[in-house]
């Protein structure tokens, strides 16, 4: 072979190895682009609700309390009466049959929205106002576009008789798409149009907490004590080995021991952050670790020598210099260890967060969910209300992890001190 | 003739089962540069790591003998290794300032050691040792900037003032100039020069120039043994021994 022949060789294989290299990259790209607008264009209806706008009256008749009744008795008394009288008057309906049929359009909860319209003024006896009620699941689905009007009446939820209120509601412009606050107020629900991760929002955040305050410090001073303090024998290997090797434990094998030891042999209260925090903390911690004595060991020793040489002690030269240099890989070696935690689902679904929880949690002690657990859940309902939730509670669960990572990032770009 | 600071007896070291260091004798006088000489791995900076202790650092290493400082037993094992690196301070091959202030890096050593009460006793400390490191004009108006972002011999300069920031006796230095431009090399030689009037020095080198240039006594190590010691005028116009004599005019080494 020429020397030529031997060049236009290695051009070939410099050219076809750039081409495989961004091949790649375009397919992972690619990838990702059908994810995310495949989770958006299923999730991002999520964040809007239908409301029908509707009149209501507060018939002294119909209530038992006067105008500025206290907030106990608000809560008290019954807005029945009141809610069936004023949604009748929606649409005229000619007899009950109609009228039961209007009544399903709207939500379960039409009761509680108006009774806390009376609660935020309570002199509304003997007024109207026009309040924004929220739409059942089925019609919020048709609104939204999700749903075959198309279909013969005998497969759709929704009858032809309900096509024509809605048509009715269109047409006089009752009905509208509002910002979905239950969304992100409310805990789980039965109704599509009630459910929201309020719920699992609290529950995750108690569980990650209960995560960073067990995992966190004892990771560091796990880490500073094995990686500055700890002779270097047989032990402490055995020890280095295992922290690896705990590291790559499948996490449910860590919900199975939170079963065995935290619910059935210390009684915690079972389906709580609490519960979820010591086993997500039990995970995390050697995937803490890790990171931790890797940024320990990125401290030259030359800092280590030269605070001896001036008269450190060990302990001074270690938490003077070395810890303080340590840091930012620490903390974003924590972070990306909580992301993870954040998301990780089946020792959640073993220690029964994956219960039916209806109330937000008050405390780390009460029964709770948690996102990913949420996704799990809503992702078996077979309500197309909850096919959008369910993206929806994805996005927001990615877009926790995204923040998460960027400060980790950001920490260590920033803080990190260079030195050659 | 001076008074002996430092006397090595019989010192042995050994880095596990290999043996770095053959029953030295050597003492180091006051106020005196004491050049260290030797093909690399023949010991000279195990040596001067004896006489602060630094071979503490290192797990496997075993230290026998005697090495004593104004009749102190260095080696004692109830020595507070702390008191006795405030007495002996070091300088390193590579310049190894804190990643931190200028300021900070020499107010540091004062700081743990309790010398420098007040900010304006610490500010003095700072500022003398910076002039005595001959620093003192070139960073008196960013004292507050990274030690890191000064010139290598700059920095090597402000590890010298470090040291002397917690007033030692003895000042050990490994090959301090090896990192450095001859520009660099011949200002810390001044300073080297300007140090012995207050402190014991003693400085390894590889550059027999240097040797002849800083020090006044030289010794020469030979596979872990101390193979000839004296004036550094007689070690390098008239050595005794044949290997010195070979490893000076560079037949080997």
């Amino acid at each position: 072979m020429t020397k030529e022949e031997r060049l236009k060789k290695r051009h070939r294989a410099e050219k076809r190895f750039r081409f495989y290299g961004l091949t790649s990259i375009f397919v992972a790209l690619l990838f990702v682009v059908i994810l995310v607008q495949n989770i958006f264009s299923k999730g991002s209806s999520a964040f809007k609700k239908t409301v029908i706008t509707t009149e209501v009256f507060f018939d002294q008749e119909l209530l038992e309390i006067q105008n500025g009744a206290s907030q106990e008795e608000i809560m008290e008394a019954d807005f029945y009466d009141i809610m069936i009288e004023n949604l009748i008057k929606a649409y005229p309906a000619k007899d009950r049959d109609e009228e039961d049929e209007l009544l399903k359009l709207f939500s379960g909860d039409a009761e509680i929205e108006i009774k806390k319209a009376f609660l935020n003024d309570n002199n509304l006896i003997g007024k109207t106002i026009t309040l924004d009620l929220t739409a059942s699941d089925d019609i919020d689905q048709l609104h939204k576009g999700n749903y075959p009007r198309d279909l013969p009446e005998e497969r759709r939820r929704i009858s032809d008789f309900q096509l024509v209120i809605y048509d009715y509601f269109v047409e006089n412009k009752k009905i509208s798409k509002n910002f979905n606050n239950y969304f992100f107020n409310n805990g789980d629900s039965r109704d599509p149009e009630l459910a929201g991760i309020g719920g699992a929002l609290v529950g995750s955040f108690y569980s990650i907490l209960i995560c960073l305050l067990l995992a966190f410090p004892v990771a560091v001073l796990a880490s500073i004590y094995l990686e500055e303090f700890a002779p270097k024998n047989k032990i402490t290997d055995f020890i280095e080995i295992n922290i690896n090797n705990l590291a790559a434990v499948p996490s449910i094998v860590y919900g199975l021991l939170a079963l065995q030891i935290l619910l059935a042999t210390i009684q915690l209260p079972r389906s709580t952050p609490l519960v979820a925090g010591i086993t997500l903390a039990l995970m995390t911690l050697p995937r803490i670790i890790i990171p931790c004595r890797a940024s320990l060991k990125a401290v030259p020793p030359s800092i280590r020598e030269g605070a001896l040489a001036v008269g450190a002690s060990k302990f001074q030269s270690v938490f003077h210099h070395v810890v303080p240099l340590a840091l930012p890989g620490t903390l974003s070696g924590t972070i990306i260890g909580l992301a993870q935690a954040l998301g990780e689902t089946a020792p959640l679904i073993l220690i029964g967060m994956v219960a039916f929880v209806v109330d937000i949690p008050s405390s780390p002690v009460d029964p709770s969910s948690s996102l990913p657990v949420q996704v799990y859940l809503w992702s078996e309902s077979a309500e197309r209300g909850f096919v959008e939730k369910t993206s929806a509670t994805i996005m927001m669960l990615l877009s926790f992890l995204i923040v998460m990572n960027f400060i980790a990032v950001y920490l260590r770009q920033k803080f990190e001190k260079r030195w050659n | 003739m001076s008074n002996i600071k430092i006397k090595s007896k019989n010192l042995n070291v050994y880095y596990g089962d290999k043996q770095a260091l053959f029953d030295v004798n050597l003492d180091l006088n006051e106020k005196e540069v004491t050049a260290l000489i030797g093909p690399s791995g023949c010991g000279k900076s195990t040596f001067i790591r004896c006489i602060n202790r630094m071979n503490d650092v290192i797990d496997i290493c075993k230290v026998t003998g005697n090495i004593e400082m104004d009749g102190m037993n260095i080696n004692d094992k109830d020595l507070d290794v702390v008191s006795l690196r405030e007495r002996v301070g070091m300088v390193f091959q590579k310049p190894n300032p804190f990643p931190k202030s200028i300021y900070d890096n020499i107010s540091y050593g004062p700081k743990i050691h309790g010398k420098g009460e007040t900010k304006s006793e610490l500010d003095q400390i700072v500022e003398n040792s910076l002039k005595k490191s001959a620093l003192w004009e070139e960073v008196k108006d960013r004292l507050d900037e990274p030690g890191t972002s000064l010139s290598g011999g700059q920095q090597q300069r402000l590890c010298i003032a470090r040291a002397i920031s917690v007033n030692p006796e003895v000042i050990l230095m490994d090959e301090p100039c090896s990192a450095l431009d001859p520009i660099a090399t011949a200002k810390i030689e001044e300073l080297i020069d300007e140090l012995k009037k207050t402190y014991t020095i003693v400085i390894v080198t590889h550059s027999m120039a240097q040797a002849v240039r800083v020090s006044q006594k030289t010794g020469f190590f030979h596979l872990g043994k101390l193979i000839e010691v004296g004036k550094t005028e007689k070690i390098f116009k008239n050595p005794d021994n044949k290997m010195t004599q070979d490893y000076i005019t560079g037949r080997f080494g």
